[in-house]
């Protein structure tokens, strides 16, 4: 019997996993310059600001981050008097929800400095950088964070780009074997300079990598002098801090302008994502005695097979340009294209690995 | 589709269907690859020149070099040729699916093309209600060849339908044997456009297998399943009638050794019995044929016959009619 079809075996299949990882880079002209902020995305509510790699309105542009800040309540820095007091206090609270969980009595735990929620210090206020699932894909991969900005700027100009001064990297160094596990969000990393040593001091932390949420948690402690800043209409402002930290943005300023303030004294980040492949692979074998005649009408000439040049003798050709998988009732479920025609005849086999990716 | 680079190493470029993705999403089971098939859509076999001069090596050398298509993700357009497996390797011919139009009577055959009426296309002429069969009755279309009542399901002689033949299409062979056991179809598959029409066995309308994304519909036509396969006799060609048969029997096309052959009507749709809205937009209104002061509304479209077992394949041109009245 004439056969087009054939079953594929259990032998016939196989499935895999694999890990991919590109490099994301965010360079800091795309966050702050080429695009005038017309790359910036601000919201009536005031909560955050997104930041896309292209002109937002245009069709074109896709969104690449989200940047925003909170404080604990009753922190050092929250007073009822601040700007935006509430909506800070909301924002650290879901942010520490997600990613810090709760304790036995069900209250929220804030964010702690070498991630070992039993004591030690807290970071009480915090800038995050919420990376969109476009650049991040499954997850971030460990110890590829890289995160360089200048944390001393000039804190009595109005904001100038070559003010800025103090380039520090922080990253997750030495996290594919350090990282941590008792996040609700998944697994995270601590981010320090690269000189720091946090696992014997415990304070030179300044921040998480939450990797599989996409998220970048920074104490505001990582901001040593002024802030200079724009307000959402691109106004400069040059917050000055008494004590030498970025108290004053969070008292004093919008989300959004604390915002800006990270857009301006970033330099660049650098990591690679992950994607998780699972794979089926099927297994497309053509035995010697299978697939040797043709259904294309151009096959035929008056029902008489071309390739046989009127021999009854001469094996018969094929030529394999296409693989289709199907459902048992011959619904065409993939399709497969070979680069180039496979000759296939009496005398030779052929199996082709078709992998279909989910 | 962009052509796939062919100046390295072989790749495989795979992609699910719209209808793969669909079922996918659907969640209940169905997305199941269980069985594969080749196919060979861009191969001119044309091309192939057993008379090379420089030998039977380059005889396929322009086969080899076609540039081949990124894969569609239509599951339409993919795999209209599919190979096939047979376990004689020593074969000649292979059986082609003809379009039956001898029949003395006129039952089997299309509309004339160039007739002067613009409704006669070289088509089968399906009329979808009662209105438009008595309009089509004032220009003598009802009743003349190609012309099928689709409003309702009649029998062969009544009604005018499709007959498709398999078997060795050359008069080099004897059609006084049938064609072999391995080479004889046993079921079919077919292939119409679900918004517009169904297909019958002149007493029950088919129930198609499943409906694709694109409102394409499969029906499965199995032998001894219905009326619509039937062996064809053997039997030597005799002025387009088949002697075996007598002359208001089979009329046979098939000049070698047959296999069997298909039969069936179509009906028309419930929404273009009920509605003007597919006319509108993927057919052509207006259209003026001598006589009649109605005016006329087409659908050009084709149904697919496909050979289970060989794979060989026949696109049928269809168009679906309607009144103004």
């Amino acid at each position: 019997m004439a056969q087009s079809f054939k079953t594929l075996l259990s032998e016939d299949k196989a499935t895999t996993r694999t890990l991919l990882h590109e490099a994301i880079p965010i360079t800091g002209t795309i966050v702050s310059g080429t695009y005038d902020d017309e790359n910036i995305k601000y919201f009536s509510h005031g909560m955050y600001e997104a930041v896309y790699d292209y002109p937002y309105l245009s069709s074109s542009a896709n969104h690449i981050f989200d940047i925003t800040c909170g404080y604990a309540s009753g922190s050092d820095f929250q007073d009822s008097s601040n700007e935006q007091d509430t909506k800070k206090i909301n924002i650290y609270n879901q942010m520490a929800q997600v990613l810090v969980g709760y304790d036995v009595d069900g209250a929220i735990q804030q964010f702690d400095v070498d991630g070992n929620l039993g004591g030690g210090a807290k970071m009480t206020s915090c800038y995050f950088l919420n990376f969109a699932r476009l650049l991040v894909k499954d997850e971030i991969k460990k110890n590829s964070f890289r995160f360089d900005f200048y944390a001393n700027n000039d804190k009595t100009d109005a904001f100038d780009p070559d003010a800025r001064d103090g380039k520090v990297t922080i990253g997750d160094y030495d996290a594919q074997t350090e990282y941590l596990t008792n996040s609700p969000a998944g697994e995270y990393g601590l981010l320090y300079t690269s000189s720091a040593d946090p696992l014997s001091d415990g304070e030179s932390v300044v921040g998480h990598v939450y990797y599989q949420a996409g998220i970048v948690v920074l104490t505001s402690s990582v901001i040593l002098g002024g802030i200079p800043t724009t307000e959402t209409d691109g106004t400069p402002l040059v917050h000055a801090s008494d004590t030498g930290s970025a108290q004053d943005g969070f008292e004093s300023l919008t989300i959004n302008e604390n915002a800006n303030a990270i857009r301006y004294a970033y330099d660049n980040i650098d990591f690679n994502n992950t994607i998780e492949l699972n794979s089926t692979i099927y297994f497309c074998r053509a035995n010697n005695t299978e697939y040797n005649y043709s259904s294309n009408p151009t096959y035929l000439s008056d029902s008489e097979i071309i390739v046989k040049g009127n021999n009854p003798t001469a094996n018969p050709v094929s030529y394999i340009t296409t693989v289709g998988l199907y459902s048992p009732d011959n619904e065409l479920l993939a399709v497969a294209k070979l680069s180039e025609p496979l000759k296939k005849t009496p005398s030779n086999e052929l199996t082709l690995r078709v992998r279909l990716d989910y | 589709m962009a052509f796939l680079d062919n100046s390295g190493d072989i790749i495989l470029d795979a992609v699910l269907t719209d209808a793969g993705r669909k079922r996918l999403a659907r969640g209940d089971g169905t997305f199941k690859v269980t069985k594969f098939a080749f196919g060979d859509d861009e191969i001119d076999y044309g091309s192939y020149n057993t008379s090379h001069a420089s030998g039977s090596a380059y005889y396929d050398l322009e086969i080899l070099q076609t540039p081949i298509l990124e894969a569609f993700t239509n599951n339409r357009s993919s795999l209209k040729s599919r190979l096939i497996s047979l376990t004689n390797n020593n074969l000649l011919f292979l059986p082609a699916l003809v379009l039956n139009e001898n029949d003395l009577n006129e039952d089997t055959q299309r509309t004339e093309d160039g007739a002067g009426n613009p409704l006669s296309s070289g088509s089968f002429l399906v009329s979808v209600n009662a209105n438009t069969n008595t309009d089509l009755g004032e220009i003598a279309l009802i009743g003349a060849k190609g012309y099928i009542v689709g409003n309702q399901i009649l029998k062969k002689g009544v009604s005018r339908y499709i007959r498709v033949d398999q078997g060795l299409n050359t008069t080099k062979l004897s059609a006084g044997k049938p064609l072999s056991t391995e080479l004889t179809e046993r079921q079919y598959m077919i292939q119409i456009d679900n918004r517009l029409g169904t297909i019958n066995d002149f007493k029950n309308q088919g129930s198609p297998a499943f409906i694709d994304d694109d409102q394409i519909a499969t029906y499965y036509i199995t032998m001894g399943v219905g009326n619509y396969v039937s062996v064809l006799p053997p039997g030597e060609l005799d002025g387009g009638t088949d002697p075996m048969n007598g002359p208001a029997g089979d009329y046979q096309v098939i000049p070698g050794p047959r296999g069997t052959s298909l039969q069936f009507g179509i009906g028309a749709s419930d929404n273009l019995k009920s509605s003007t809205y597919l006319f509108e937009t993927i057919g052509e209104t207006g259209i003026s044929a001598p006589g009649p002061s109605a005016t006329f509304s087409t659908i050009n479209t084709t149904v697919k016959v496909t050979g289970v077992t060989t794979g060989y394949t026949l696109d049928i041109p269809i168009t679906f009619v309607r009144t103004s009245t």
